[in-house]
């Protein structure tokens, strides 16, 4: 076998190597393999055609660029002196009808861009019936999703319609805030009212529709998601936000109407203490010094007296936390609502697990170093802004004693029942 | 030999007249050799050649940053740069790889060929030429010298508002890039002025517009978009620098700013700025694919048109950039269907390249196969282009790898390899000897092979949801082994790049062990003007000026047609060619006062960085520069006037003669009594 076969043998295994490995990869954000959304498919067929349309014209190019490239070649250096070929400035019709044709063929494509850009643009919402503290609210389904430096938040509004038409800030409290993982019923589509509260992000989940920035001062155009099956999707922020901009990740979790009705009225409720802590609670509230008897309890004190001028957690520290001054004291407008904390799966941004998707068990290692000393888990700008308002950016560390930081840690734990192990394996994250 | 050396003072000869000069008004300097006339220089030849070498310098320097970001790039969970440096990386990447590498390529190449090929003998202004020079050089060291002084600007190139705020980006990165691009944008805004002034008022008798090479004709497109372009990022830029360092409030939605002000300014030059960059590669690939068909062009006109149907369309674009930043429905399906239009002008070039091509007789030289590759290569980005004008595919690919693999095709596979040809192509005419071109063709090569390899797989990993800008991703993303390719091809691109500089260093030390062989005015069988003249081009470029009859004025002068429309031969080029043997013409000074002025600028906005005292400095050399460029003596009365020799072959250890020989040469050559030369 020559050489240059030899070559070209192992140049196409390794073609082949390639393209099967591009195929293997089991991507969580791809774009056109596994789509659960009805847009996210809409866009793929799309885009799968105009990506033949592409092969096709890029084959006819390269296609003539070979053919004169073979034929119309002088191997010697120089010209033969006479050697001319047929000196053609040009043909008109032709070069009309390569001006036409492409023009054409584009404007075809161009009805079907708009048309389907109408279709995803379009609000369909259907209300649904939610259970609301015993009550049945007909909610028409809308999230205002919240970029903040790095980590998503989530309001859901189920008594107020028109939530849309506000800045961020005027927006009344909200019936459940929740952070980096969005919990949606299925097959329902979702109204996306997308904002932020510091720089711009983009909130993005590939398999259920394309992107929208969370611009501050405005809210976007609505966007809506859909999720056709339960599930996970995974996303990240993809409009650079600064520092940890690759860490700002979130998860829509699709549950079936029954289970989201179930979710719904469990967020409702404040944090799940027990009847001593609770107590505890009120005595601290009241004012009375009282000591700390178990490592929740301990964990409580640290809470209100540590963590109250970013994080709210309802049933704890509702009467230190205030949304004005929190506002004020920070860029980032407020930190993660932590009423559930132990609901939810993933922390820090997404990128951290806080059940163990393996054994299932409170991630306490990580928590506890995330406590400790946020920098060693994610970059943070968790100092003061030089502009000399004292104002902070992410997670700072606050010097906390081992006693504290295992009491918050057992707090945390404490603040819902764990998840199914089902979820937890599925929204596992390195 | 006319070496002129001429100390500050006034010398005392008795035939020179003395001039009374006011405090400040320097001499004209007359070195025409040595490393001092470089800096003084107000020729053309020279300023675009110094434009393209600190271009090569800062693509190094650029091409450093982008191996860094593979490194880091290459592996999941990469620890090689935190986060902080890793977003100061890829924005300088991109800051310097656009502003500092292919706008000042696409200069260099303007400023040495556009008098050229329009037959006249320098800019209309060439002492602003050498203005703009010397403020984009400021312009880019400042910039650059962030890095020692706090670290660079970490919000991207495209540094949208609020990040770029002083509250989320405190170091002094950003305030560099707002007044760094602000200088070099003056910079490209007199070049602007003067190259559209050259090109329209001093094209030589018979020159009309639809005479001029492709070349011409796009890099006047080009310094259209620059003349408007400019001033909506100067605006931004002004307005960003306001907001960081006095508080302004444009861009801060805290006090109800709408941070979308910034992107609609930013792509409102942004946009353009793409056909800013692609426009002289284009030129330099319609020059280059009919010398090596041995056909005229196919479709001049069609050329001259789509360039300039480019030129307008690209003005109304720039919001598909910003589908999904919310903007409201209409708008976005608005310019998804502008968009997608623009992509009809820009196949008609690709097409007519190839109608070019086609029954032609091609020679495969390095120039030949970079504008072929540019032919390929710029048709995967302008298709993946018209993909993402699609604004419901945009809202997938927008910020993904996807977008990166897209202009990397374009900027890349489209600029970068369009100016490689014209390296190939124009080297003998600049220096006087060719590049080797065996060598070369490893250059391609690998080049060609190393940018697909780092880029092609980014397509993929866009479409696999790869965000743009993280400096990290998990292992379950399934990133990984994309990336660790593309990191690859990274370092094939490096290797090519060195090749080049090998073979700049190997061909010219090869030329002088042969005894520096004359490569002759036309070396190629070339079409247009700027191979009329003898290699490299002497000071004056052409002996006497030509009248031109027809567009490829030069081959019609070589050849013509018998009577049954076979080409013949009527000359040869070196009896049509000029020898650039002319020794009395008159050429405009060089000057002081431009690198004087320009030196101002980075002292000036050092200042309104650090401390508003060092302002006093810089306005005043720039005020200096300024009095003194309008009183300046439009020449010397003891210049030399005696530009004609062939001056190229001692660029080395000048410095030492030419002060030997000051003394002498200044009595020689005061005697000519030409009249003033344009002074401007």
């Amino acid at each position: 076998m020559s050489s240059s076969q030899n070559l070209r043998r192992s140049g196409l295994a390794l073609l082949t190597a390639l393209v099967l490995s591009a195929c293997a990869s089991d991507a969580e954000l791809d774009t056109r393999a596994d789509l659960a959304g009805p847009e996210a498919q809409q866009i793929e067929s799309f885009m799968n055609v105009m990506l033949w349309i592409s092969y096709v014209v890029f084959a006819i190019v390269m296609g003539i660029t070979l053919y004169a490239w073979k034929n119309f070649r002088i191997r010697t250096y120089d010209y033969e002196e006479g050697d001319w070929p047929e000196q053609i400035h040009g043909n008109d019709k032709l070069e009309y009808t390569w001006t036409a044709v492409p023009a054409i063929v584009l404007a075809i494509i161009a009805v079907f861009t708009v048309s389907l850009h109408q279709k995803l643009n379009d609000q369909d919402t259907n209300p649904i019936t939610v259970e609301v503290a015993g009550e049945a609210v007909s909610w028409e389904p809308q999230i205002v999703v919240v970029g903040h430096q790095w980590w998503w938040e989530f309001q859901y509004h189920f008594g107020d319609t028109d939530i849309d038409q506000e800045r961020i800030e005027n927006l009344p409290v909200a019936d459940i805030t929740t952070a980096t993982q969005m919990v949606i019923p299925k097959g329902q589509e979702i109204e996306l009212e997308v904002t932020s509260r510091d720089v711009i992000h983009s909130f993005w989940i590939p398999s259920l529709n394309g992107k929208r920035d969370a611009v501050p001062g405005r809210q976007s155009a609505p966007w809506k998601i859909e999720a056709e099956e339960a599930g996970v999707y995974f996303g990240q922020c993809t409009e650079f936000c600064g520092l940890s901009h690759s860490r700002m990740r979130m998860q829509v979790v699709a549950l079936e109407p029954a289970d989201f009705q179930t979710w719904v009225t469990a967020q409702m409720e404040p944090a799940s203490l027990s009847a001593e802590d609770l107590a505890y609670v009120d005595s601290l509230v009241a004012g009375d010094s009282v000591q700390a008897e178990n490592v929740v309890q301990t964990g409580i004190s640290t809470f209100r007296s540590k963590c109250s001028s970013c994080h709210l957690m309802e049933g704890v520290n509702d009467d230190e936390w205030s949304a004005e001054v929190v506002a004020e004291q920070l860029v980032a407008g407020a930190a993660p609502d932590l009423t559930h904390f132990a609901s939810r799966t993933t922390f820090a941004g997404g990128i951290l697990n806080v059940w163990d998707p393996e054994t299932g068990d409170f991630n306490t290692n990580h928590l506890a170093q995330w406590l400790r000393n946020p920098e060693s888990l994610k970059a943070n700008f968790a100092k003061p802004a030089t502009d000399g308002d004292n104002r902070m950016r992410g997670m700072p560390n606050l010097g906390l004693t081992t006693e504290e930081v295992d009491g918050l840690v057992a707090l945390l734990q404490a603040t819902s029942p764990k998840p199914s192990d089902t979820l937890i394996a599925e929204t596992g994250v390195e | 030999m006319a070496i002129i050396e001429e100390p500050l003072a006034i010398g005392a000869g008795d035939h020179a007249p003395v001039v009374e000069r006011p405090l400040g008004d320097l001499t004209r300097p007359q070195a025409t050799e040595g490393w001092k006339s470089w800096l003084t220089t107000v020729d053309h030849k020279k300023i675009g050649i110094m434009y393209g070498v600190i271009a090569i310098v800062f693509f190094v320097i650029g091409g450093f940053e982008a191996l860094l970001i593979r490194i880091q790039l290459a592996t999941p969970n990469g620890t090689f740069l935190s986060p902080d440096v890793y977003n100061q990386v890829f924005t300088m990447h991109g800051v310097t790889m656009i502003f500092l590498v292919a706008m000042p390529l696409g200069a260099a190449f303007a400023n040495y060929l556009l008098p050229l090929q329009i037959g006249a003998r320098d800019v209309a202004f060439p002492r602003m030429n050498a203005l703009s020079l010397w403020i984009f050089l400021f312009g880019g060291i400042f910039i650059n010298t962030s890095w020692m002084l706090g670290g660079g600007a970490d919000g991207g190139w495209f540094n949208y508002a609020p990040n770029a705020g002083v509250v989320f980006s405190p170091s002094h990165g950003i305030d560099f890039y707002a007044l760094g691009l602000q200088i070099t944008g003056i910079a490209s805004l007199v070049s602007a002025i003067n190259l559209i002034t050259t090109v329209l008022n001093m094209r030589p008798k018979g020159m009309n517009l639809m005479r001029m090479p492709v070349f011409t004709w796009m890099n006047l497109v080009v310094q259209f978009l620059l003349l408007f372009a400019i001033p909506v990022i100067s605006v931004a830029l002004f307005e960003l620098t306001f907001d960081r360092l006095f508080d302004a409030n444009f861009f801060n939605p805290e006090a109800g700013a709408d941070p979308l002000l910034w992107q609609h300014l930013f792509w409102i030059f942004g946009h353009p700025e793409v056909y800013i960059l692609i426009l002289p590669s284009f030129g330099i690939v319609s020059e280059v694919i009919p010398t090596f068909s041995r056909k005229p062009i196919f479709g001049y006109s069609f050329m001259v048109a789509s360039g300039i149907t480019i030129g307008f369309m690209g003005w109304g674009v720039w919001a598909h950039h910003m589908f999904v930043s919310g903007i409201g429905p209409i708008s976005v399906a608005a310019f998804s269907l502008a968009t997608m239009f623009i992509a009809v002008p820009t196949g008609v070039k690709i097409l007519n390249w190839l109608g070019t091509i086609w029954g032609g007789r091609l020679r495969f030289t390095t120039a030949m196969m970079f504008a072929v590759g540019v032919i390929s290569m710029f048709t995967i980005g302008g298709l993946s282009g018209v993909t993402h004008s699609i604004a419901p595919a945009d809202t997938q690919q927008t910020d993904t790898y996807y977008i990166v693999a897209h202009f990397h095709y374009v900027v890349f596979g489209g600029t970068l390899l369009g100016f490689f040809a014209g390296f190939y192509f124009w080297w003998p005419k600049m220096f006087g000897y060719m590049l080797n071109e065996r060598t070369g063709k490893w250059n391609f090569w690998l080049q060609i092979v190393g940018f697909n390899v780092t880029f092609g797989p980014m397509h993929i990993l866009g479409l696999q949801g790869m965000s743009r800008r993280i400096d990290t991703y998990d292992s379950g993303f399934g990133f990984g082994f994309w990336n660790l390719v593309a990191s690859i091809g990274a370092f094939i691109i490096a290797f090519s790049v060195l090749v080049f500089v090998w073979n700049i260093y190997a061909s010219r030390k090869q030329w002088i062990a042969d005894g520096r062989p004359n490569v002759g005015p036309d070396p190629w069988d070339a079409r247009s003007l700027e191979w009329m003249t003898a290699s490299p081009t002497p000071e004056h470029n052409f002996d006497e000026e030509i009248e031109v009859e027809s567009l490829d004025e030069f081959w019609h002068r070589k050849y013509g047609y018998d009577e049954n429309h076979n080409v013949i031969r009527i000359a040869t080029s070196e009896e049509v060619a000029q020898d650039g043997s002319a020794t009395d013409v008159h050429l405009p000074s060089p000057s002081y006062y431009p690198i004087v002025l320009a030196l101002g600028l980075p002292i000036i906005a050092y200042g309104l960085i650090f401390s508003l005292w060092l302002c006093i400095p810089g306005a005043a050399l720039l005020i200096w520069g300024m009095v003194g460029w309008i009183f300046e003596h439009p020449d010397d009365p003891n210049a030399a006037h005696d530009h004609g020799h062939d001056d190229h072959h001692d660029d080395e250890g000048d410095g030492a003669t030419a002060e030997l020989e000051s003394g002498d040469a200044a009595e020689a050559d005061t005697t000519e009594t030409d009249e003033e030369p344009a002074n401007v």
